[in-house]
């Protein structure tokens, strides 16, 4: 075993489109040995709009190396059980904005985890929400 | 209404216990709840290295509720795609690794740009959102 993540994608926007089925296994960059180092699973709780980071680069225990490999995975599980589909919070990365995970989305993408590029969180409202995520990356 | 649902599972075995992680969403339009992303647009490219393209070539509107899914096809483990994002780095696709992000488009500077490095990257995408600006003939 290793650490993959296989996405489905079902739709009905366009006639004749079959869906997306794909798999990955998280490697090391430029090679085929598996990705040796994460985060572990964590969960962020808000309750006021601004931007806060929720994974601080320099911070990390293990120092992730730049530019690489690492992925990240994101979601917005919304607060006790309640997801709302209107409560978003806009993902970012050293403050560039992605995108807005509203309730019950999520988000799987690489990252560079150079010291700047922290990956912050900006809830659009006061609402409380709770993001959860891990990280992958390769020791320094 | 048209439904567009993205699942993710992930799997790992680096911490003791094995984590598991099933999600999955309904991609509605931006702050509702009844309706759905009705529109897409889907591509496979080949990208040749060196020059920087942007994946998509009619911006949504900006700020909505847009997803956006890439694959990098390419078979060569050395092969990669850099993700660029308003001329900030965003990571790397090597070959056989795929994202699926909320993308905001927020302003006219927003397009998600890609650059391939090792050869030519076989490129697979998909754009669900709500609207987009059609280049006029």
């Amino acid at each position: 075993m290793a650490t993959t993540a296989t996405i489905s994608i079902s739709s009905d926007i366009a006639p004749g489109f079959s869906g997306i089925g794909e798999s990955m296994t998280l490697t090391q960059a430029g090679t085929l040995i598996d990705i040796d180092s994460t985060t572990g699973f964590q969960i962020r709780k808000l309750s006021a709009t601004g931007a806060v980071d929720l994974v601080t680069m320099v911070n990390e225990l293990v120092e992730p190396k730049d530019s690489v490999a690492s992925k990240i995975y994101i979601r917005n599980i919304g607060y006790k059980g309640v997801i709302d589909k209107s409560v978003g919070v806009t993902i970012g990365v050293n403050a560039e904005p992605i995108g807005k995970l509203y309730g019950g989305d999520w988000l799987v993408m690489p990252l560079t985890c150079i010291d700047a590029d922290d990956i912050t969180a900006n809830p659009a409202t006061d609402d409380t929400v709770v993001l959860e995520y891990v990280m992958f990356y390769e020791e320094a | 209404m048209a439904t567009t649902t993205a699942a993710v599972t992930l799997t790992s075995d680096l911490m003791s216990t094995n984590m598991s992680v099933s999600a999955s969403t309904t991609c509605m339009k931006a702050g509702t709840t009844a309706d759905g992303l009705d529109q897409m647009e889907y591509g496979y490219v080949d990208i040749a290295s060196g020059t920087a393209y942007d994946i998509i070539g009619n911006t949504p509107t900006a700020s909505k509720a847009s997803k956006l899914y890439i694959k990098n096809h390419s078979t060569d483990e050395t092969y990669y795609v850099s993700v660029v994002l308003d001329a900030q780095a965003i990571g790397k696709l090597y070959g056989g690794d795929w994202m699926f992000i909320p993308a905001d488009f927020h302003d006219a500077n927003a397009d998600i740009e890609i650059t391939a490095t090792g050869g030519t990257n076989k490129i697979c995408y998909a754009l669900f959102h709500e609207g987009t600006t059609l280049v006029a003939s």
